[in-house]
């Protein structure tokens, strides 16, 4: 443990000897009746202080919670020679508060006790904190002398991101060659009926509709959708986030993105992960639990890493992006880089929605006449890039402030079934 | 326990300030209110070094009015050193306080015992000290006989230091 004076050493020291000079200065004894004791208290305190023994070890009870849960940590302090006071504070990472109670507690500790201290933890984010940092600090019995340590062992605890309900996926145009949930326009093996047609030599036997061969005096077959499965990428814009309090773009974003890949992998789909900002960060599509763990974990180190150096689509590798991928981007849409790559997107005929993070309410509108018509003319040319993008055939999901995410999703459904047939 | 200090540091003064004439009080109350009011700003702020500046003008206080009223000996010197003390741990620790850190129960209690214990000895060795003081000042054949006493005490604690380093460990070599 490292040693050091107390504020008390400095100011009693002081005291102790501009009393004394006093005294000799003045020719008063009182005055250096009155510097005496704190000069006497000096020299008992800092020789007779003893470096006191301590042992600490720290025990994080779990390493993965859920945004707004709980996690218990266990600080077990113990002393040979015993401490007067022992202030034992956790050091805790931004986004990481104590749920009850302060952070510090001070114990004393007899020879030879043991203490545990507990403390409940609770994350106010999803993020990767290093919560294994706690500072000790002892006092002499006079509190004149401190003696320091700090603990620093690497405890990180994952906190995922709650998330958000999404009641049905929407399926891409096109789908894969994996056998998954969604029905496929095209015909082949499968549940669902879509039409008959003349027995050819191959056609099984059991596909034969006996009923239809009746009527129609020659044998005809049952024709069905496969049910196929689909490759689904998460564009993620990290380029920036826009805060007001406790939200905040990129948290909705990776919330949203959270959900999103909870309900595809529940479909047996294909699903992959494009942080694209300051840093790019990307994950192949995979499938199965294996795949939710590193798409949440991938998500957890999303943040924003300024940078003004043009980034375009031509970054993400290929393998990442697979042809017929449904490209789903979460994004505030503010900068204008990740508008350009999802055009870009677009002209490459990805399918694409976009689910947008509405920034507006987090941004304050001013009081000037001037700010207000800067905000209405920012809201205008955020209308004409929405507009944009759905005159190339994206979906816009609005997610605000006013309404769940299934709802802002509900409008994509509603503007790809129209879309469809307006291509048709 | 900051509302503390800055009360008893206020009581403290009153002592000399009522004790001073009339020309003499007007320098000691101005030096009073700053004395105080740094102590304040100290403890609000929580910059401890403003509170050994604060307890240096309560002593000026006290200093200006015995150099000015060139009193004989004062017998408060030694309630004045423990008030002075009490008031520097007081404010302490209300610093201390700030740091949010949560003690047991009963540290408080604690606290406040150790504080007074230590004004007490203060106290006490005040009064010695303005005994010796006293007694050097007299310069009886009580002062001569402490002297003899303390020469002897010197010297016994040279011899036995002596024969110390001079013992078994050193004459086996």
């Amino acid at each position: 443990m490292s040693r050091r004076g107390s504020a008390r050493v400095t100011g009693f020291a002081l005291v102790a000897a501009i009393g004394v000079i006093s005294a000799l200065v003045a020719r008063r004894p009182e005055l250096a009746i009155v510097a005496a004791p704190f000069a006497l208290l000096l020299g008992l305190g800092t020789g007779l202080a003893r470096e006191p023994r301590l042992e600490a070890s720290l025990d994080v009870r779990s390493s993965r919670v859920l945004e707004g849960e709980d996690v218990e940590v266990e600080v077990t302090v113990s002393s040979e020679t015993g401490m007067e006071r022992l202030e034992v504070v956790i050091d805790l990472p931004d986004g990481v508060g104590v749920a009850e109670g302060p952070a510090g507690v001070a114990v004393r500790l007899a020879p030879g006790d043991e203490r545990a201290l507990c403390y409940s933890l609770r994350p106010a984010r999803w993020g990767v904190y290093d919560v294994g940092s706690v500072a000790f600090r002892a006092r002499d019995r006079l509190g004149l002398v401190l003696w320091e340590r700090r603990l620093a062992e690497p405890r990180l605890l994952r906190v995922y991101p709650v998330p958000e309900p999404v009641g049905r996926a929407f399926p891409a145009v096109e789908l894969q060659a994996f056998a998954g949930n969604e029905v496929a326009r095209v015909a082949g093996d499968g549940i669902e009926y879509a039409d008959i047609r003349d027995f050819v030599p191959g056609d099984r036997v059991r596909a034969i509709n006996w009923r239809a061969s009746a009527r129609r005096q020659r044998l005809v077959v049952n024709e069905r959708h496969p049910e196929r499965n689909e490759d689904v990428v998460l564009l993620v814009d990290s380029f920036l986030d826009l805060a007001l309090g406790n939200r905040s773009t990129l948290d909705d974003a990776v919330r949203a993105a959270s959900a999103l890949a909870t309900r595809y992998l529940d479909r047996r789909d294909r699903v992959g992960l494009v942080g694209f900002g300051g840093t790019l960060r990307w994950l192949r599509p995979g499938m199965g639990t294996t795949q939710r763990f590193r798409l949440v974990e991938t998500l957890l180190e999303t943040r924003v890493e300024t940078t003004y150096a043009s980034r375009d689509v031509n970054l993400v590798p290929a393998r990442v992006l697979p042809p017929k991928a449904l490209v789903v981007a979460l994004t505030p849409l503010v900068d204008s880089r990740f508008a350009t790559a999802l055009e870009d997107l677009r002209a490459r005929r990805f399918d694409l929605v976009v689910v947008e993070v509405d920034p507006a309410p987090l941004v304050p509108r001013g009081t000037r006449r001037l700010d207000a018509l800067a905000f209405r003319l920012w809201l205008l040319e955020r209308e004409a890039m929405r507009s944009r993008l759905e005159r190339l055939g994206v979906a816009v999901a609005r997610w605000g402030d006013d309404g769940s995410l299934d709802q802002a999703l509900e409008g994509v459904r509603t503007f790809r079934r129209y879309a469809r047939r307006a291509r048709v | 326990m900051g509302a503390a200090a800055v009360a008893g540091a206020g009581g403290l003064v009153a002592l000399p300030v009522t004790r001073a004439d009339g020309g003499t009080r007007d320098i000691l109350v101005e030096l009073t209110v700053v004395a105080l009011l740094v102590l304040v700003a100290g403890l609000v702020s929580a910059m401890s070094v403003l509170v050994p500046v604060a307890l240096l003008l309560v002593g000026a206080v006290y200093a200006v009015q015995l150099v000015r009223d060139d009193a004989p000996a004062d017998a408060a010197a030694p309630a004045f050193a423990a008030g002075l003390l009490v008031v520097a741990e007081l404010a302490y620790w209300s610093l201390d306080e700030r740091d949010r850190v949560q003690g047991e129960r009963g540290d408080g209690l604690r606290h406040l015992a150790y504080v007074a214990a230590l004004g007490v000895a203060a106290g006490l060795v005040g009064a010695v000290l303005l005994a010796v003081g006293d007694a050097v000042r007299t310069r009886g054949l009580g002062i001569d006989v402490a002297g003899a006493v303390a020469a002897a005490l010197v010297l016994l604690v040279v011899v036995l230091a002596g024969r110390a380093r001079g013992g078994p460990g050193s004459a086996g070599r």
